[in-house]
């Protein structure tokens, strides 16, 4: 019991003193997943928007797919990155691996699912008197999208908090691809899972603990400002 | 002049005729109402005519711009936000600048009745509340064909007599309106009375 008290107590003492590992490993988990989250977001909107709402061969099959990516393990993915970016890879020219921006490749993988899968739903399931009512005002196409977007905005706010929590959380690719360089490419998952392998319970409380309240922070946050969800619930 | 003419207007869903309008002739300007029970297939006609209801080629022809037409659902539905950014939702696709918007959204919304709900978001509206919102939005786009689906019910007498004003005030719209049940005295200019296609025919 010593063990855990005295741990939790350095660990609060680290964020207290704003220890600039951990401040550091913060950050950059925190730039890392929410740069995945709006490049999935800026691939998946116009894709989970084409899946709704259009008519085209080999439709089912792409949600299907999309579907089905919900689940490939974020090892699998850290493993793919790792094949297409290592120095023999086909773009090991371009020197990536065990940076940064390798991270963010295999998150916005990891993330494009999310967002393409759930936004689908969210706007498959809008009451068809809103496409009507948009066309018959006379919306073009970009009024048309904004207002599906708006009147699907709880799923897709749901769908960007997903992402942006398996992003900041995972562990998969960020150790793969990132290597867990100290002021390079340390992660909070990373970190809390490597600090505590090398006997620092302590750090590794502090980063896991710091973890913790980014993923659910956001979502709190989102709750707190979302005022239109309180009418909806 | 003849806005809207049908020819051997069918519409079909599932190989069930769901619509048989026959020929019909409106001119533009009337103010036509459009009767029949249930499944009589008012409301389908008044989607073909929005082009929301696909028929085959040459059997309805409409005189004027798509962008012209416009529906109000039965049940209306009102987007997100607040009663004058709906009113305004038509005008702001015509790219009109924000403050004529909101002095068209307000003239709409005060001629129909509702001035006291300008502030108001659409949450929390009334049906009747929102019916007026809904008529002033497809107001607001001066259509030159306006499709009415039900637009009575859940109105008190105050409103429809309101509505009647506005609906004779537009002399340069041609109004269709269905209803279920006969129409106030006056209210419409003729009527048109659809019937239940029958079922049994499949090789019509």
């Amino acid at each position: 019991m010593d063990f855990l008290v005295e741990g939790l107590r350095e660990a609060v003492r680290l964020i207290a003193n704003g220890d600039h590992q951990i401040i550091d490993a913060t950050l950059r988990t925190l730039s890392i997943s929410l740069s995945a989250v709006v490049l999935a977001v800026l691939i998946g909107l116009p894709i989970a928007t084409g899946l709704a709402r259009r008519r085209f061969v080999g439709q089912r099959l792409l949600l299907v797919l999309f579907r089905a990516a919900l689940g490939v393990p974020t090892v699998f993915l850290g493993l793919l990155c790792y094949g297409m970016l290592a120095r023999r890879g086909p773009l090991g020219p371009l020197d990536l691996l065990y940076t940064p921006t390798a991270i963010v490749i295999g998150e916005t993988l990891l993330a494009l699912p999310i967002v393409v899968a759930l936004t689908h739903g969210a706007l498959a399931t809008l009451d068809p008197r809103i496409p009507e009512t948009a066309r018959t005002l006379g919306a073009g196409p970009i009024r048309r999208l904004l207002t599906y977007l708006s009147e699907a905005r709880t799923g897709l706010i749901l769908a960007i908090l997903t992402a942006f929590t398996r992003c900041s959380t995972e562990l998969g690719i960020a150790m793969m691809v990132g290597g867990n360089i100290k002021d390079r490419t340390r992660t909070l998952s990373t970190a809390t899972a490597l600090e505590t392998g090398k006997g620092e319970f302590a750090v590794g409380l502090a980063m896991g603990g710091l973890l913790l309240l980014l993923a659910t922070g956001m979502t709190l946050l989102v709750a707190v400002l979302g005022k239109e969800d309180r009418r909806d619930a | 002049m003849t806005i809207v003419s049908t020819n051997q207007l069918i519409v079909r869903r599932a190989d069930i005729r769901i619509l048989a309008a026959g020929d019909l002739e409106i001119a533009a300007g009337e103010c036509v109402g459009l009767c029949g029970g249930n499944g009589s297939g008012k409301t389908t006609l008044l989607r073909v005519l929005a082009g929301l209801e696909p028929v085959s080629p040459g059997m309805v022809t409409v005189n004027c711009p798509a962008g012209d037409i416009t529906l109000v659902h039965q049940h209306p539905w009102l987007f997100h936000g607040g009663v004058l950014s709906n009113i305004e939702y038509g005008l702001a696709a015509r790219r009109v600048d924000r403050v004529t918007r909101r002095r068209i959204a307000r003239k709409w919304l005060e001629r129909l009745g509702g001035s006291q709900l300008a502030e108001r978001q659409v949450e929390g509206l009334s049906g009747g509340e929102r019916r007026r919102v809904a008529l002033a939005r497809a107001l607001a786009i001066e259509p030159t064909l306006l499709l009415l689906d039900e637009p009575l019910a859940e109105i008190d007498d105050t409103g429809i007599q309101l509505i009647r004003e506005v609906v004779e005030g537009l002399d340069n719209t041609t109004i269709l309106i269905t209803s279920p049940v006969d129409f106030p005295a006056g209210f419409v200019e003729r009527t048109i009375q659809l019937t239940t296609p029958p079922t049994i025919s499949a090789a019509g």
